[in-house]
């Protein structure tokens, strides 16, 4: 395929989003099938791209000189990318029945498919800039995505996330001029662009620069102290905050983080000084932060979002350690954990589709009412705790290999900190499952006699998730050689 | 001698001419007259930009039969052409934007005055741009700010008599120091001519003589534009200006009349004083501590603002901050970046300005920000618009601030201390703007509950309902989206036409 | 081909699945399916186990990191002791849950942990073992709240998180020692590569610390102890007797492989490791048999006197000489008959007659004295009394302190052993006395008994008439009882057999 297909990748999704509205269908699966369809039609084509590899770049247009939108396919964006285009068709499909009892599906849909195609830009983008643009855009079109129920609640979570999704992009243009100044191309290139003459003795600025530029991008990630937004976005509709809030949007800021560090800032200059100390100590406190504060969270989604908050800082600190092997680690992590974390949400969102509560506490003796979801649910909470056999472990066992053998000493805090968000994830997961499967002797199974499992719509895509984290956590060796052979580039 | 090259003193004296016409004509009738007169200005401007761009350089005009150093001359290069476009254009979608409101909010006998003004103006604007001789710019200054002022008092209630009371006073001095420093300059070299100025000055500089008095005269210069121009901290007569003149005069004050003052004053910098005098000078560093204040400090008033025309005019301070810290890098990339953000300040906030009419009309003409609480589902197109104008404003991809804050950027790595300041001000500036404008869109897509709505005087407006406002914010969109996404040849024109300044 | 011996994992844990999976089901052919099973396996892994050496890979976790089994003599030993309590306590079982209900999911997670356990004890390197001791911790949970109340639950939720803590602590020392060894495969000796580990010896040390402490939680040994008297009141006298006798030990093994089988026992000697080891399980020897002492639940007695008595075993494995090695696997062997044994008496007493408390025991043994002869036993056994089988482990124990070149603790560590013998003589003895020789005050405990129905939760229409007269358990309690007793006392007294077979064992290791 050639590397054309790249822009109608990015293209294609936007435009037929935007045609939601305007067509008018006759029925609502007269437009399900339009939307699966586009979805299905862009993931073919994006697994078309990440299998033939074409070697081209393709400039969209330019903004100023010698700056301009254009995608180009390398290893660090065949991962992201195929992690979407994995992850949408099933959550779109699980979407369709979620969405029901929300209303506005079009404008919904619509967004909904725009976000796709900004998504794969950000995967797609060679150069700084165009990754900043899709960046910028991704905080706008999801924006209507968070409002959607139009409470004052989802108000104020939108303007939220709007303020720190900008200000975080503030922060990280900084870093993109930057790169811009003082590279010797804005183009990504494994193991950064700095044109060390030209910066001469502004070392020193170069790294309070870069740290502004983490921060920066991190604040999609949800890195402390810019992780607020995460938890508060949980009133979007479900299927937006298992994919956007625990895969999209959040890992476009881990993808960007390593983007940035890895192909533009360059490891070289920057392991070993204050600013990966720095970045390192926030990514370390944000891991037990975001666990502990979902400890004390009795909102289920609210408690999966800290939960997401914590787990993309495992990402990020895999990427802080700058290493090779920590870039595998943050890898692979992106990967398991985008599959551990949409299963855990679409569990929390069947619960909510189908008997409407959102509290913990509300859970006593689903397990035996709702056996299937609550088996999955159980099964990711596992997964998500590292258990071994499940894809967790896996990605874990990988970040701790990098840390322990960064020779870091910040680096080995963060292997204990590792473990100690995996034996609070074990108490937040594993307190929900007790509960819903050993509500207590004098349970009475009749206030929830209306509790069921839900349709295959629903269910399809979870199973798929399960089967996907035992397959992982078993087999896991091609994945990991694919992403060593990209972190291998990083020499 | 080409007859093109007429063109710039032909739009001049037309619309200074066809401002006495529109007085004797009636309301209706100095309306076709002005837009037509507009409309023959800007297509005469294009030709002259054509001209220009196509011989390559810059020419003088000579008025009457006097040749320099005694005559009055016009120079037109590319810079100046382009601007010249761009205004006219500007011009003539804000007044199209506003007739409704200019109907509803003047009386009748009125009208033609106002065209009158918005002539005026246009002709003093265009001779900004063009003359070559700084006492004839003083006197076009004087006349922009005489019919400055008529266009904020034409709406006649209180605040806007005070407010042009301010207005006019704040002006006056800044002209009286504008007129000071030119008497200095006038003093030091012999000359009022820009041409034949530079090159005294460059040999007073040379010589190192009077280096104070040049500089005391470059202060009072920069400062008296400044002034005018509403640059922190004296932009206290900005915000009731803009606040509660009809909606005409705000976009076109905050998008126009205070750009020719800077326009003005880069060619003075760059053609009477030479820039790197100026650059030698230190002047520049105060522009940018004033600039960098100004950014931060308007966007904080904005943020304290609950007024939406209020909150947008204070925003214009943040973007005037934003101008003078590029002329404060020192550097020319610094200079085109301040022009692209002039030419793309203009766009985006007569953009605002216009929607957020539409804003209001669709809340029962409150302008209080609880009031308007869902307009952008009761005003489709304004809503739409003012989101892009706020994007725009916020520096997102796509739209005009984006580029130029790509520009001020840039320029700023180019410079060694002024780097770190600059890109940290950028940065806090962008978040407080998004924290402004952004709560704004958020409220103008905020539902109300229908209860509610029916109590309320409010409206739902259609795009045909407000024909010529919505033409005009498409046309805003557009020149919005084009200034964001392709910028090249913009920036290409700019930097041609300040080559040609020296 | 080898794969034969991951049998006795796999036929227990899908037979455990099927289990939990069935609809329902007759209890007399749960019964069946549940023992044939478990008998199955049982001599399977014995004969996988006595069979040789041998090892399979089953499959690649990651690319370097297989999951391998190996049988040595380690797992041979350990095996045999866990098949055999297994089978007793299954059997024992049978009939003791009948009054706890929800047979099918005990015995379900019953035969899970069994397979696990042994596919833990097969395991032939640190990954694998972890991922079995994880799997335990996850599977044996649902044995502790089986009763569902709301302590049982808190029980459960807390031996949940004490094992996990325990397990990630082994688990940071894991990624470390992958970092610093040639291969995490059991190799006696050690793994460790002598280069790196000099560089990174002040790491390896917490590591190897963080691992010892993580995996004494599932040993009981301080500061992770707390879970074990939680979880054994509440949980059913069957998982109990498992819990102390068996699962405990898994952290003991962890222990060992760690220890002598990956980092090497040269590396930690006379390091700082070594003596706040062997401090932490000194105190707990102590101040378990302390908190047993003034217990007055005769479960959670039992319990303290197992996070007493398992750092007995660590302090042998902490003195990191052949002699202290042989004390403990013999510790080892000996205390899981013993407290299998005494848990299963604390069992018959509830079933029998709703006491859970100490105080209520008095006169006991009138009523049952086979059962409270079985108890004397283990009793004797545990203080170490000869001929019963304590006696030996300890006297190698204390002798290997004494020779182990350790300082103080070559003359404090026999000394708080005794002090602790003489508790557990003072714990477990007055039982039998009060058992036999009531003494006058008989009637005064009346009152109390009611309120013991309750706690132990038992409500299966006990009264007290019942309190007079023979009543023997019923044979199928007994005899596994009976068993698991004279296990204790014919070990003690022809202990040789055993001795020899471990000293061979110790000395390949050191």
């Amino acid at each position: 395929m050639s590397a054309n297909i790249m822009v109608v990748v990015v293209l294609l999704p936007i435009v037929f989003g935007v045609l939601i509205p305007l067509i008018p269908f006759k029925t609502r699966r007269h437009m399900t099938w339009y939307v699966e369809g586009v979805v299905l039609l862009t993931s073919v084509l994006v697994w078309g791209l990440l299998i033939s590899q074409p070697d081209g770049s393709f400039v969209l247009f330019r903004f100023t000189g010698n700056l301009s939108v254009s995608f180009r396919l390398d290893g660090l964006g065949t991962v992201f990318a195929g992690i979407v285009s994995s992850l949408w068709p099933l959550a779109t499909l699980y979407s369709f029945e979620y969405m029901k009892h929300e209303g506005h599906e079009k404008f919904f849909f619509m967004f909904y498919v725009i976000t796709y195609g900004v998504t794969l830009g950000i995967a797609l983008a060679e150069d700084i800039l165009t990754m900043y643009f899709f960046y910028e855009m991704l905080s706008l079109v999801t924006l209507p995505l968070i409002m959607h129920t139009l409470t004052r609640e989802a108000i104020l979570a939108s303007r939220t996330y709007l303020y720190y999704s900008l200000g975080g992009a503030a922060f990280a243009f900084i870093g993109m001029i930057f790169i811009l100044t003082f590279g010797t191309t804005s183009v990504f290139v494994p193991g950064g662009v700095i044109d060390t003459t030209a910066l001469g003795d502004r070392q020193g600025l170069m790294l309070l620069i870069y740290v502004l530029c983490f921060c920066g991008f991190s604040v999609k990630a949800a890195m402390f102290p810019f992780s607020s937004w995460l938890p508060k976005a949980g009133v979007a509709p479900t299927p937006v905050t298992a994919l956007l809030h625990a895969v999209a949007v959040v890992k476009a800021g881990a993808f960007t983080v390593i983007r940035v560090t890895y192909y533009s800032f360059g490891t070289e200059l920057l392991r070993g000084t204050w600013a990966q100390t720095v970045v390192l100590g926030l990514t370390i406190f944000t891991i037990v932060y975001g666990c502990s504060r979902a400890l004390k969270e009795t909102h289920l989604k609210r408690r999966l979002a800290w939960s997401t908050v914590s787990n993309l800082s495992y990402i990020l600190f895999g990427a802080a350690l700058m290493t090779p092997l920590g870039l595998v680690g943050a890898l692979s992590h992106m990967v398991f954990h985008a599959v551990m974390k949409i299963c855990s949400f679409f569990c929390a969102g069947a619960v909510i589709y189908k008997t409407g509560r959102n509290y913990i506490h509300e859970l006593n003796g689903f397990g035996r009412k709702m056996p299937k979801v609550f088996t999955i649910f159980t099964i990711s909470g596992m997964a998500l705790m590292g258990v071994p056999g499940l894809c967790g472990f896996v990605s874990k066992w990988n970040l701790a290999k990098a840390a322990a053998a960064s020779e870091n000493p910040l680096g080995y805090l963060g292997v204990a900190a590792l473990l100690v968000s995996a034996l609070l994830t074990a108490i937040y997961m594993m307190t929900i499952s007790l509960r819903a499967f050993f509500p207590g002797r004098d349970f009475d199974y009749d206030m929830i006699s209306d509790v069921e499992d839900p349709n295959w719509m629903m269910i399809l895509p979870l199973v798929i998730f399960v089967i996907a984290m035992f397959v992982f956590g078993l087999h896991s060796e091609p994945v990991i050689t694919a992403l060593e052979s990209i972190a291998a580039a990083m020499n | 001698m080409q007859f093109v090259q007429n063109f710039p003193f032909m739009t001049i004296i037309l619309s200074l001419f066809s401002g006495p016409l529109s007085s004797i004509l009636d309301g209706k009738k100095a309306k076709r007259v002005n837009l037509a007169v507009m409309s023959l200005i800007t297509v005469m401007s294009c030709a002259v930009l054509v001209f220009v761009i196509n011989s390559g350089s810059a020419y003088v005009y000579t008025m009457g039969h006097f040749p320099a150093p005694w005559g009055n001359e016009i120079r037109v290069g590319v810079l100046e052409a382009f601007m010249a476009v761009f205004f006219c254009v500007i011009m003539l979608l804000c007044v199209i934007g506003g007739v409704y409101e200019r109907e509803q909010e003047l009386e009748d006998t009125k009208q033609n005055l106002y065209y009158v003004m918005v002539n005026l103006l246009l002709s003093s604007l265009l001779a900004l741009i063009y003359t070559n001789d700084l006492f004839t710019a003083y006197v076009f200054v004087e006349i922009n700010t005489i019919s400055a002022c008529g266009l904020i008092m034409i709406r006649q209630n209180g605040r806007t008599l005070e407010a042009a009371t301010r207005y006019m006073i704040m002006s006056l001095m800044g002209s009286g120091l504008l007129l000071l420093g030119i008497c200095f300059l006038y003093d030091l070299t012999g000359h009022l001519l820009m041409s034949n100025i530079r090159e005294q000055v460059q040999l007073l500089h040379q010589a190192g003589e009077y280096n104070i008095p040049l500089l005391v005269s470059l202060a009072l210069i920069s400062v008296g534009l400044a002034i005018k121009s509403a640059l922190f901290p004296f932009h206290a007569w900005l915000p009731d200006a803009y606040g509660y003149s009809t909606l005409s005069s705000a976009a076109i004050l905050s998008s126009l009349v205070s750009k020719g003052y800077i326009f003005l004053l880069v060619k003075i910098f760059f053609r009477v004083i030479g820039f790197g005098i100026v650059r030698d000078s230190k002047v520049v560093n105060v522009l940018f501590v004033f600039g960098v204040a100004g950014m931060i400090m308007g966007s904080v008033n904005a943020i304290r603002e609950n007024n939406i025309r209020r909150m947008i005019a204070y925003s214009s301070v943040a973007q005037i901050g934003y101008i003078y810290m590029g002329f404060g890098l020192g550097t020319t990339a610094g200079v085109i970046a301040s022009l692209y953000h002039v030419l793309s300040h203009a766009a985006t906030k007569s953009l605002l300005f216009v929607a957020a009419s539409g804003i209001t009309d669709a809340s029962g003409d409150h302008t209080e920000f609880l009031e308007l609480t869902g307009a952008g589902y009761r005003n489709k197109l304004a809503g739409v618009a003012f989101t892009v104008g706020s994007l725009s404003m916020v520096g997102v991809p796509m739209f005009s601030g984006f580029i130029s804050k790509l520009l001020f950027a840039q320029a700023g790595m180019e410079s060694m201390h002024k780097m770190l300041p600059t890109l940290i001000a950028l940065a806090i500036s962008t978040i407080l703007n998004a924290v402004y404008f952004m709560k704004t869109v958020i409220r103008i897509y905020t539902p109300v509950p229908a209860k509610v709505l029916q109590k309320k005087e409010y409206r739902c407006i259609s795009m045909k309902e407000q024909p010529c406002k919505s033409t005009a914010l498409v046309f805003f969109i557009i020149l919005n989206m084009l200034l964001g996404l392709s910028s090249e040849p913009v920036i290409g024109l700019l930097r041609s036409g300040l080559a040609m300044f020296a | 081909m080898n794969g034969w011996i991951l049998l006795p994992v796999f036929l227990p844990v899908i037979a455990g699945i099927f289990l939990l999976l069935m609809l329902s089901c007759e209890r007399r052919r749960l019964h069946q399916a549940a023992g044939t099973v478990l008998v199955i396996s049982a001599l399977l892994a014995l004969l996988a186990a006595w069979t040789g050496e041998k090892s399979v890979t089953l499959f690649y976790l990651m690319k370097d990191i297989p999951v391998y089994f190996h049988i040595d003599g380690i797992s041979r030993i350990f095996v045999t002791f866990t098949s055999i309590v297994w089978v007793c306590v299954g059997i024992y079982a049978f009939v003791y849950m009948e009054h706890e209900g929800a047979e099918k999911r005990f015995f379900g997670f019953y035969l899970m942990v069994y397979g696990v356990l042994v596919a833990l004890e097969f395991s032939g390197n640190l990954v694998t073992m972890y991922f079995f001791y994880e799997l335990m911790t996850l599977t044996s949970a649902p044995m502790v709240l089986h009763n569902g109340s709301r302590e049982a639950i808190m029980a459960a939720l807390k031996y949940l998180f004490y094992s996990l803590c325990g397990a990630y602590m082994g688990l940071f020392g894991i990624y470390f020692l992958y970092q610093n060894c040639d291969t995490l495969t059991f190799t006696p000796g050690g793994t460790l590569n002598p280069a790196l580990a000099q560089d990174h010896r002040t790491i390896l040390l917490i590591a190897v610390f963080a691992m010892l402490v993580g995996f004494g939680a599932k040993a009981g040994m301080l500061p992770l102890h707390a879970w074990l008297p939680a979880a054994h009141p509440v949980a059913p006298s069957p998982a109990s007797a498992v819990f102390s006798g068996i699962v405990v030990k898994a952290g003991v093994l962890a222990a060992i492989r760690t220890v002598y089988y990956v980092v090497g026992p040269d590396f930690i000697r006379g390091t700082w490791v070594q003596t706040a080891w062997m401090v932490l399980a000194l105190v707990t020897v102590f101040m378990g048999s302390m908190m047993a002492y003034r217990e007055p639940v005769f479960k959670k007695r039992l319990a303290y006197s197992t996070v007493s008595q398992i750092s007995y075993i660590l302090f042998g494995l902490s003195l990191l000489t052949p002699m202290g090695m042989t004390g403990a696997l013999l510790h080892t062997v000996f205390h899981a008959f013993i407290k299998s044994a005494l848990f299963l008496t604390a069992g018959v007493f509830i079933f029998e007659c709703g006491k859970a408390r100490v105080s209520e025991l008095t006169g006991i043994g009138k009523r049952m004295p086979k059962t409270i002869w079985c108890y004397t036993f283990a009793s004797l056994a545990l203080i170490g009394i000869p001929p019963a089988c304590g006696f030996v482990s300890k006297w190698y124990l204390a002798e290997g302190a004494l020779h182990a070149d350790v300082g103080i603790f070559g003359w404090l560590g026999p000394v708080v052993l005794l002090v602790s013998a003489l508790l557990t003589a003072g714990y477990l003895l007055p039982v039998t006395m009060k058992g036999f020789f009531p003494g006058k005050g008989n009637g005064e405990n009346s009152g109390m008994k009611k309120a013991s129905v309750e706690i132990s939760g038992v409500q299966n229409g006990i009264t007290d008439d019942r309190d007079t007269g023979k009543k023997e358990p019923s044979l199928m309690m007994l005899i596994p009882l009976g068993i698991l007793a004279s296990l204790t006392i014919i070990l003690g007294v022809l202990p040789n057999p055993l001795i020899h077979y471990i000293s061979q064992l110790v000395s390949g290791l050191m």
